[in-house]
Order: C-alpha cells, then sequence, then structure tokens
C-alpha cells in the first residue's frame, strides 16, 4: 500500500512537476518584464519600449493560456501608437496593440482590464487625427469604459482613462478641470481600497493621476 | 549532504552547457536594411532575443532537435522557419516581408476623389469638405471646388469635364438619389438635399469609374453614411433663415436620431439684397428620422427617411413668354415642392470578412405642384429601387464582386397645360474582378449588363482600371470603360425609339501624398457617341421661333428626337494640397482645364456647351486660431466665361460669344465655445466678399415683332455680397474632440 502511495505520488509529480517549474518559469519571465515596464515612462525610447513588449509576446508564446503577457504587449504598443512619428506608425504600433488585444479576449472573454486596453487603444487612435477620428473612435472609447466599469465596478483604471481624458478636452468640448477632476477623484478613491488579483495583475494608473489631482485641488 | 548538492550543481551546468544552441544572425527587410527592434523567439519557449541597432541578434537555448524559430515585427508578415538544434551555432538572416497596407499597398484611383475617414490615405477628410468657405455647408457646394468640377452659377446640380447636370448621378450607400437636390427653379442654383454630417465618406467620381454604378455619362457622387451615432442629447439649431431641433440616442447596438426644422426666407431677404423679385419668400419645414442596429456583431441595418414640403413665388424671365408687350417674358411663378426620400440597407460579412453583402432598398416620391404664369407645369417623379452586392475575398487582397439592382419610376410632367407621363423599368447585373500582381500592380476588370423597358432596349458596358506604385508615395493609375445613359425622360416622352446615349472614358492619373502634402494630376479623354439631337426646323415654314428655343434653357423638346449626336472632351486638372509648410495653415488649389465640343440638344453646329467653362481654379485655406477658438477660411474661385447664344449672329457663329469670367472670394468663421456646459457653434459667411457683378450667362429680350432681339440681358447669382449668421447649441451632448493634439 505505501509503495503504491509512493509511486502514485512519483507519478503525480512526475506529471505536476513540469507545470509546477513552467508556472514558476512564467512567474519569473513576467516580473522582471514588469519591472522593466514599471521602469518606463513616456520618455523611454521606442526601442526599448518595443523591446519590452517583445518580451511580454515571447512569454505570450509560451503561455497560451495566459492572458497577461498578451494584455501587457498591447499595452506597451498603445505606448508605442502615442509617440509614433507620424499616423502611419502610429497606426501600425496600434494594429499590433489591437492584435494582441483580439488574442487576449480569446482567452479571457469579458475581462474589465481588457475592456481598458481596448478603450485605451481607442483613445490612441483617436489623438492620432482627432478632428476626423472622433467620431469614429469617441464612441469606441466610450464603449469600452462602460463595459470595464459593469465588469468591475471596483476597477480604477477606467476612472484614469476616462479622467486624464476629459482633463485634456478643452472645455468647449465637454473637457477641462471641472468635469475631469470628479472623475479623477473617484479614480484615486478606488485606488485606496483596490487589491490586485496577484503580483502580475495590472496596477497602473495611480502614478499618471497624481500630477491632475494637483490641478484639482 | 552539501557536497551531493554542489555535485549536482555541477552537473546541471555541465549537461546545460553541452546542450546549449547558440542561434545569430540578422533581420532585414527585402531592401536588406537592418530591422532594429525584431522579435525572434523560438517557438513555444522563453528562449529569444531582440534584434540590435544594426538588425543582429544572438541568443542560446537549451532546446534539442527541430523547433519553429519566429520572427515578428511591426508592419511585416511573421516569418518562421523550422531549425535544427544540435549544439552546433546557427548563423541565419531573416528576410522579412512587409505586410500590406496603405501606404505600400496600390489602390485603384484614376477618376476618383476621395474624402474619408476610415481610409488613412485620402486626400481629403469628410470634414474638410464642409468646413470650407464658400460651400455654404452644402456637400455639393464643395464638390464644386473639386478637381473636374465646373461651377455653373445658376443651375443646381453637378457639371463634370464637359458633362451636363443630367450626366451625374447622387448615389447614397450605392442607391441612386432621384432627387438630391431642391426643386430646381429656373435661374437659381438649388442646394442639395443632404446633411453633411451624415456621411463618413464621399467619393466624387469625375469618369472611369466602376461597373457597380451606372446610368451616368459623366461623373457619380458617392456618398455613404455613417455607421454609428455618436451623440447623445438635444441640438437646437437657430440661423437667419431656419430653425431646427434634433434629438440622438446611441446604445451599443442601436441608435437613433430625429429631427425637424423650419425655415423662412423673409428675414435674410430683408437683411441681403435680392436680384431676384420674390413673390413669396421660400417657405419649408420638414422631419428626418434615422435608425441604426446592429443584430449581430458584423451585421448592420441602417434605416434614413425624410419628408419635406416648401413653398414659394418668384417672377421668372421666360424666354418662352417673352413677346412684344413682355419683351423679358416676365411670368410668375409658384411652386409647391413635397419630398418623401426613404433609403434603407443591411450589411454583414461572414467567415473573417471573406463573405461580405450589401443591401439596400430605396423609395422616393417627389410632387412639384408648378404655375408659370396662367400654365399648368406640375412634375411629378417617384423611384423604388432594390440593390444587392455579394464580394468575395480572394488571397493576396483580390476580391470578386457581383450584384444586381432594379428600379421602377414613374414620371409625370404637364407643359403648358399638356399633360405627358411614363413608366421605366430598369435592371442591371454587374461583376467586377479586383486583382493585385504584388503590392504594386493592381487590375480591375468589370462589366455592367442593362435593360431599360420605356425603350426596351439593353446595353453592356465593359470597365477597366488599374494602378502601378512607382515609389513609396507616388502612383500612376488608369481608367477606362464605356458608360451608357437612358435619354432624358424630357425626350422620351414623345419618342421612344430613342437609344441609350453613350460615353467612352480614358483617364491617366499621377499621385503623390507624402508628409501632409500632396499632389494629383489626371488628364483625361472622352468620346460622347448616340447623343439626343432635336432636329431642328430652320426654315420660316416652322410654327415657331427656333432662335428663341436655342436661347432658352428651359424648353420642352416637342419637335422630332434621334441618336445621330455626337461630341469630345479632352483635359486634364491639378490639385495641391500643403497642410504642413506653413504651421497650422492648410490650403489647397484646385485647377481644372476641359476643351470640348458636342452636337446634341437643338445645337445647329458642333459646339461647347452653353455649361463649359474652359479653366476653372480654386485656392481654399483654412486656419484654427486657438486662442479665440475660431476656425478661419477663406475661398477664392475663378470660372473662365462660358458660351451664351446669340441670335444675332449667322449659324455658323453658333455660341461663339462668352461671358465674362466669374470671381467670387468667400469667408467663413466658426467659433466654438461652451455655454453653461452646452457645446456650442456661432458661424457667419461671407459669400462674394468683392461684391462682384457676376454674370452667369446672357439672353435676349424680344424685338417687337417677337423674336429674339438686340437687347440682352444678364443672368447672375440671385444675390450678390451676401452674409449668414447662425448658430448651434448642443444641451448635453458629450464631443470628445481632443483639440490640444491637433
Amino acid at each position: 500500500m505505501k509503495t503504491l502511495i509512493v509511486s502514485l505520488v512519483a507519478a503525480l509529480m512526475g506529471v505536476v512537476s513540469p507545470v509546477m517549474a513552467q508556472s514558476e518559469q512564467y512567474t519569473q519571465a513576467m516580473t522582471a518584464a514588469l519591472n522593466t515596464l514599471k521602469g518606463q515612462n513616456m520618455k523611454t525610447p521606442p526601442a526599448e519600449m518595443l523591446a519590452a513588449a517583445n518580451g511580454f509576446e515571447r512569454i505570450a508564446s509560451v503561455e497560451t493560456k495566459e492572458w497577461l503577457p498578451r494584455y501587457y504587449a498591447g499595452l506597451e504598443y498603445v505606448f508605442l501608437g502615442f509617440m509614433g512619428k507620424d499616423a502611419a506608425e502610429k497606426d501600425a504600433y496600434l494594429d499590433k496593440a489591437d492584435a494582441h488585444l483580439k488574442a487576449a479576449d480569446a482567452i479571457s472573454p469579458d475581462n474589465d482590464e481588457l475592456a481598458v486596453l481596448r478603450a485605451y487603444i481607442a483613445q490612441a487612435r483617436m489623438v492620432v487625427d482627432p478632428m476626423a477620428r472622433w467620431q469614429q473612435y469617441g464612441p469606441q472609447f466610450q464603449a469600452g469604459i462602460e463595459k470595464a466599469k459593469s465588469l468591475n465596478p471596483d476597477n480604477p483604471r477606467p476612472y484614469v482613462l476616462e479622467g486624464s481624458s476629459l482633463m485634456y478636452t478643452p472645455e468647449q468640448f465637454g473637457g477641462g478641470t471641472a468635469t475631469a477632476c470628479p472623475v479623477l477623484k473617484k479614480a484615486a478613491e478606488k485606488f485606496a481600497t483596490f487589491k490586485p488579483k496577484s503580483d502580475l495583475s495590472p496596477n497602473w494608473g495611480q502614478a499618471q493621476i497624481a500630477p491632475m489631482l494637483e490641478k484639482c485641488k | 549532504m552539501k557536497p551531493i548538492y554542489l555535485f549536482f550543481f555541477f552537473a546541471l551546468i555541465a549537461a546545460g552547457a553541452s546542450a546549449q544552441t547558440l542561434l545569430r544572425g540578422r533581420v532585414l527587410d527585402e531592401r536588406g536594411r537592418a530591422l532594429p527592434g525584431a522579435n525572434i523567439y523560438l517557438k513555444g519557449t522563453y528562449d529569444g532575443a531582440n534584434a540590435d541597432s544594426t538588425g543582429s541578434f544572438r541568443f542560446t537555448t537549451t532546446r534539442r532537435d527541430t523547433a519553429t524559430l519566429l520572427v515578428t515585427f511591426v508592419g511585416f508578415e511573421n516569418y518562421a522557419q523550422p531549425v535544427n538544434l544540435t549544439g552546433t551555432p546557427l548563423e541565419l538572416t531573416v528576410q522579412m516581408t512587409e505586410s500590406a497596407n496603405e501606404l505600400n499597398t496600390v489602390v485603384i484611383t484614376a477618376g476618383a476623389f476621395e474624402a474619408s475617414d476610415t481610409k488613412r490615405m485620402t486626400m481629403l477628410k469628410a470634414l474638410d469638405i464642409v468646413n470650407i468657405a464658400g460651400a455654404a455647408g452644402d456637400i455639393t457646394g464643395a464638390v464644386n471646388f473639386m478637381p473636374g468640377a465646373q461651377r455653373v452659377g445658376e443651375q443646381a446640380g453637378l457639371f463634370v469635364r464637359g458633362g451636363s447636370n443630367l450626366e451625374a448621378k447622387v448615389v447614397i450607400d450605392g442607391l441612386i438619389v432621384q432627387n438630391p437636390f431642391f426643386s430646381s427653379l429656373p435661374d437659381v442654383q438649388q442646394r442639395g438635399r443632404f446633411n453633411p454630417f451624415q456621411f463618413k465618406g464621399t467619393s466624387f467620381s469625375t469618369g472611369g469609374y466602376s461597373a457597380q454604378y451606372g446610368q451616368a455619362l459623366s461623373s457619380v457622387l458617392l456618398l455613404n453614411t455613417t455607421d454609428k451615432g455618436s451623440q447623445d442629447g438635444v441640438s437646437l439649431s437657430l440661423n437667419l433663415a431656419s430653425a431646427g431641433v434634433t434629438y440622438d440616442n446611441a446604445t451599443e447596438k442601436s441608435s437613433v436620431s430625429a429631427s425637424v426644422y423650419y425655415g423662412d426666407l423673409r428675414p435674410f431677404f430683408a437683411l441681403v439684397p435680392q436680384n431676384v423679385e420674390w413673390l413669396k419668400a421660400p417657405v419649408y419645414g420638414g422631419t428626418s428620422l434615422t435608425y441604426r442596429y446592429q443584430p449581430t456583431k458584423n451585421g448592420l441595418i441602417k434605416a434614413y427617411g425624410m419628408y419635406s414640403d416648401s413653398r414659394l413665388g418668384m417672377v421668372f424671365r421666360d424666354p418662352a413668354q417673352a413677346q412684344a408687350g413682355n419683351e423679358m417674358g416676365r411670368a410668375t411663378l409658384n411652386q409647391h415642392n413635397r419630398n418623401l426620400f426613404i433609403n434603407s440597407t443591411y450589411t454583414d460579412s461572414w467567415d473573417e470578412g471573406k463573405w461580405a453583402l450589401n443591401t439596400g432598398v430605396s423609395i422616393s416620391h417627389d410632387t412639384d405642384d408648378m404655375t408659370m404664369g396662367a400654365f399648368d407645369f406640375s412634375r411629378q417623379n417617384s423611384r423604388a429601387q432594390v440593390r444587392a452586392v455579394l464580394t468575395r475575398a480572394l488571397p493576396g487582397n483580390s476580391q470578386l464582386l457581383f450584384g444586381a439592382e432594379w428600379h421602377a419610376i414613374r414620371l409625370g410632367n404637364t407643359v403648358f397645360g399638356n399633360a405627358f407621363s411614363l413608366t421605366d423599368q430598369y435592371a442591371a447585373t454587374f461583376a467586377e474582378w479586383q486583382v493585385y500582381a504584388g503590392r504594386k500592380l493592381a487590375l480591375q476588370i468589370g462589366g455592367r449588363v442593362e435593360y431599360t423597358s420605356v425603350i426596351g432596349r439593353m446595353n453592356m458596358a465593359p470597365r477597366l482600371s488599374m494602378a502601378y506604385k512607382t515609389g513609396t508615395y507616388s502612383q500612376v493609375a488608369l481608367a477606362a470603360g464605356q458608360f451608357y445613359q437612358t435619354p432624358d425622360y424630357s425626350y422620351l416622352f414623345r419618342n421612344r425609339t430613342l437609344a441609350y446615349e453613350r460615353a467612352d472614358h480614358l483617364i491617366l492619373n499621377y499621385q503623390v501624398i507624402k508628409n501632409k502634402r500632396t499632389f494629383r494630376v489626371e488628364t483625361f479623354y472622352k468620346n460622347y457617341a448616340q447623343l439626343v439631337r432635336e432636329r431642328v426646323d430652320t426654315s420660316s415654314a416652322a410654327g415657331f421661333d427656333w432662335r428663341a428655343d436655342l436661347g432658352n434653357p428651359y424648353r420642352f423638346p416637342f419637335g422630332p428626337t434621334d441618336n445621330t449626336g455626337r461630341g469630345y472632351a479632352g483635359g486634364f486638372d491639378v490639385f495641391w494640397r500643403d497642410q504642413t509648410s506653413v504651421k497650422g495653415l492648410d490650403y489647397w488649389l484646385t485647377y481644372s482645364y476641359v476643351d470640348t465640343k458636342r452636337l446634341f440638344r437643338n445645337y445647329l453646329t458642333q459646339a461647347t456647351p452653353t455649361f463649359v467653362s474652359t479653366h476653372n481654379l480654386s485656392l481654399i485655406t483654412r486656419r484654427y486660431f486657438e486662442k479665440i477658438r475660431t476656425n478661419l477660411s477663406l475661398t477664392y474661385a475663378y470660372t473662365s466665361g462660358r458660351p451664351y447664344y446669340n441670335p444675332n449672329r449667322p449659324e455658323r457663329e453658333f455660341l461663339t460669344d462668352r461671358t465674362p469670367a466669374v470671381h467670387n472670394v468667400s469667408f467663413s468663421a466658426n467659433y466654438i465655445t461652451a455655454f453653461k456646459g452646452n457645446f456650442v457653434v456661432i458661424y457667419a459667411s461671407v459669400d462674394n466678399l468683392l461684391n462682384t457683378r457676376n454674370v452667369f450667362t446672357y439672353r435676349y429680350a424680344a424685338n417687337p415683332e417677337g423674336q429674339p432681339g438686340r437687347t440682352r440681358y444678364a443672368v447672375g447669382p440671385t444675390t450678390y455680397r451676401t452674409f449668414f449668421v447662425g448658430g448651434i447649441i448642443m444641451l448635453g451632448k458629450r464631443a470628445k474632440v481632443d483639440l490640444n493634439k491637433l
């Protein structure tokens, strides 16, 4: 009996251990890649952002059941989409972001963070040529924000995007501090209680809105 | 324990070292240039690297045997290559292929001038054509500044490259619009009936267009309606002539927009002196409803309906009624127009976009209760049409398209109290194959077969266009084809043995779009055949004065007709737009040249038609002033003189006189602000800033014998210098325009 249990445990170990090992490898790789991401800002050279996006893409190629590597790769491409040198380059980055979002959506449908990413991509698309694109991407942005809020009312990030978008919209178009501040404050409130699901889960936004909240005082 | 552990550790390293394979190499594009930032990795492993600034990469893997090397890079097709991992270093050179995009793939452009927001490579955006001075917020007004268009100040419609307004069709979502302009009045240019904001894209085709469209000898103006409502709330508009309310509501899957307006031109007429003697200033009212619904992921149903009612009275100088005692032919004209238009489409796609379906139904009904002097000149027309187009996407950007359409038309026209009517059924089927040879060369071959019941005839029209990419930013394109049109119904009322009129087009185009600067030149030659000709009896035995008829564009063709007319048109147009050279300034320059002659209608000899101006030039400038939140636009337009009929010249000098050139400088300003949190736009415009006394054509008053005499009078615009102001307030609308990022 004892031998049977031992051999069973051994067999199980045999099956389980490679998975465990891979999962550890995943956590390690993601942690490293996330540390790179956290060290980046809008002044980071695009080449480094691209390198970071590549890192997430490589993880995604192994971890076909994980949505996070796709999510972060998409996020890096959104940043690149804001930084591209011309409209064509920006759109090429955002096409990549869209491809990663699509792959992530297939792994994890109805995910609030992916709805945020969808809104973020729409915003980046709109900024490429606001006058011509707001009619197309404005509603997409709004739809992403609304979906994220309904899927997870505690997520502060839809409020981060909505608030910062309003902050940069001129008053005559319904933006400005007066309309942006209540939304940004709501984001700040949500951050106070928000707990990411794991160390790898999205947890950005607080630093971005800090300087804007200063203006709200 | 410790020694064992250590031993194990060393063993691992040793094993690892012997199991590792080094992969190194370079990633290049098709022309051998390095691609820094490319992502190189072994599929399903964490092993990989990024290409450095020289395109080089280097990494090791512990994987043995076979694996797949994947290389990805923004804007390039993914690259995969099987590799054999044995421990011996691998040296690899990866050549990536650029993925198809709007910059590197040729597009078929000859003949078409596009304003679109969804396509990235266009000359204009949808909004560009609304915000320009001189267009008065009217799409057709704006199209008149595009290459190939000829401005004819006293008539409604589009005159393109020597073609008359009857030879251009307006098409909304694939369906022909029966009455695109407000009901025509003699010597008054009428606006289009449609609000420019309901369209996401406009394609103005000046010839050589696709087999999908027919019944237009010279041009089609393709308007595509927006797919989504983007606003919520109520907006109010008020200007010198009208007041309106619009309600919008959009949800995730559907949107609705409803509007009501009422107009009365009396306040405007009180402020701006009129050249027309109005007996009853135009009064009009109308309503429209748009509904869009997305039943499935890719499916979309759009329904649009509108109804309008207008009344007016004016004094019109009718050459047909000119006689001794009333030399100018002064006649009172009273018109009551009612127009109903319903346009509905359903589009869907399946199998990852491999199959696409576009269907549409449209119904229009228009009645003009009209009297001129004591005579009844009523008009009625109705058209019902259905259309379906199925598109199959093929590998490598190619596609195959086929479709059919069917129209039922009923027309009535009373002339001097005599009623004419006819019914017509028109059917067409078409197919088109678009094929790409690489990304540089594209070819489109199509054909269209049509049947018209009223004349009992059919035609087959071949169409061909091709384009070749000559550089990263430039391309040449060619288009050729045959175009048929059923003769104008005013001829068919009395003669149903007439055949189709035909035009053959040949167009060559070159364009460069680079860094927000656009240059485009297009040259064309058109041959006209089988044009309808009225047999003019110039003998003294004729019961009426044929010379009076020659100078009367509003005559009804009572005489015998046949298809012996012919003609040609040749010329070129140039377009230049620059959005970068002067910071904040956007300007575009258009020049069109046409040389054309025709023997058609009641012409005595082959001559340049009265609606043709050889040179058309326009300069449009725009600038947004951030500090005062105002968009300013200034437009200058020049139209060279047009031929007019002088009855005092011998027949061999038919249409040799020219009117003076027409100059127009116009200005407009849009001021954007917020009032108690509501979005407000205030606009003001001045047309004909220099108050130029423009003349569009001349006509001749009757002499004491009742024949056209020596005294001529000018036909000009309804007003000279004109100003207009108005405003829109959007209550609680969420407009997301990020001007800081412009």
